[in-house]
């Protein structure tokens, strides 16, 4: 398991031609499948401004760099609808608070989230309905 | 039990969908007739377009009413204003203010709140009671009463059952407790009753 505070600012390489394409910004959250949908990049050489990248290009994430396959374009130009998750509300489809999320820890093989760290305990990937501009919604215990 | 609420509270409380966005706040809660349940919200817009909606929230559309958040499965959830107001026009804004009187004709106070349950049943009222009604003599109190089986409502009045004085709780937490004595009872006694006609049979 990895953290997602600890991806940020990683450098992400291409496997084929080992170009850097830029540095880890965030992680944009699939919530209702509990994946990581997309990386976003900054500072590429090439590009000015931001860039995703589909979480189904991306090959190893190891300590020290992310590994995509290829740079033959593999960056999306459509920005996905995306929320931080860092710091963001936890509500349960309750419609009760439970803090706010801290960390989140994920499968680097798989992209699959297993742990939300929250100011109120941790909850598994598993519980995870929707992220949005207001809060991530948990399924209730 | 689950926690229970003030209606005063709900204003302001955000409407959340299952995929966390905020599409509006609650205005104001809406009764049926009987005041017995919630039928919906009236609603506010949130940041730029602060201030009532056109569209409401029927409580059939409600996903879950909780200590922070109105939750419903979409943005679809919302409704013409007519699906909450018209049903419930008659007890909207009729219930706070209203006299309450007990079934003996006792005045026992008006309406100052309604107590809600997280299912959107009404299960009491905040009310301002007379001496007469707690009896205790340092003038008026706030005090809940449960909203018991046999409760009227007719005009901008309520018929609260005379037991129910001996269910008067101070405040939110420990009128939960009585509430749940008072539903025992209620339950217990028509209990027996049926007993008793299933041995008129006999």
């Amino acid at each position: 398991m990895m953290l997602f505070s600890g991806t940020k600012g990683l450098p992400v390489v291409t496997a084929d031609e080992a170009a850097e394409l830029g540095t880890v910004e965030a992680l944009a959250v699939e919530a209702p499948l509990g994946l990581i949908g997309h990386l976003r990049l900054s500072g590429g050489p090439a590009r000015k401004g931001r860039a995703w990248l589909p979480w189904s290009l991306v090959r190893a994430v190891g300590p020290d760099a992310v590994i995509v396959r290829s740079a033959a374009e593999p960056v999306v130009a459509e920005e996905p609808d995306h929320h931080e998750i860092l710091g963001s509300r936890v509500l349960t489809d309750r419609g009760d608070e439970h803090g706010t999320v801290k960390d989140v820890a994920f499968d680097p093989a798989t992209g699959r989230i297993g742990t939300v760290h929250t100011t109120q305990g941790n909850v598994s990937g598993h519980r995870l309905l929707g992220l949005g501009d207001y809060a991530l919604v948990i399924r209730a215990e | 039990m689950d926690a229970l609420m003030l209606a005063s509270e709900l204003a302001k409380r955000p409407v959340v969908t299952l995929a966390g966005e905020v599409v509006a706040e609650v205005k104001d809660t809406v009764f049926d007739g009987t005041a017995g349940q919630i039928t919906g919200f009236t609603l506010n817009g949130r940041g730029l377009l602060a201030g009532p909606l056109k569209q409401s929230l029927p409580w059939s559309s409600v996903h879950a009413l909780g200590r922070h958040a109105v939750l419903v499965p979409g943005r679809e959830a919302l409704a013409e204003p007519a699906a909450v107001v018209a049903s419930g026009e008659a007890a909207h804004g009729a219930v706070p203010g209203a006299k309450v009187l007990t079934d003996e004709g006792v005045e026992a106070g008006s309406v100052l709140d309604v107590v809600v349950a997280p299912d959107g049943r009404v299960v009491g009222f905040r009310i301002s009671a007379t001496e007469a009604f707690v009896h205790r003599d340092h003038g008026r109190h706030s005090v809940f009463v449960p909203r018991g089986e046999a409760l009227a409502v007719s005009g901008r009045a309520l018929v609260v059952p005379s037991g129910a004085s001996h269910f008067v709780a101070d405040d939110l937490p420990s009128f939960t407790t009585q509430v749940e004595i008072f539903a025992a009872r209620a339950a217990a006694s028509k209990g027996s009753k049926g007993t008793a006609a299933g041995r008129e049979h006999l």
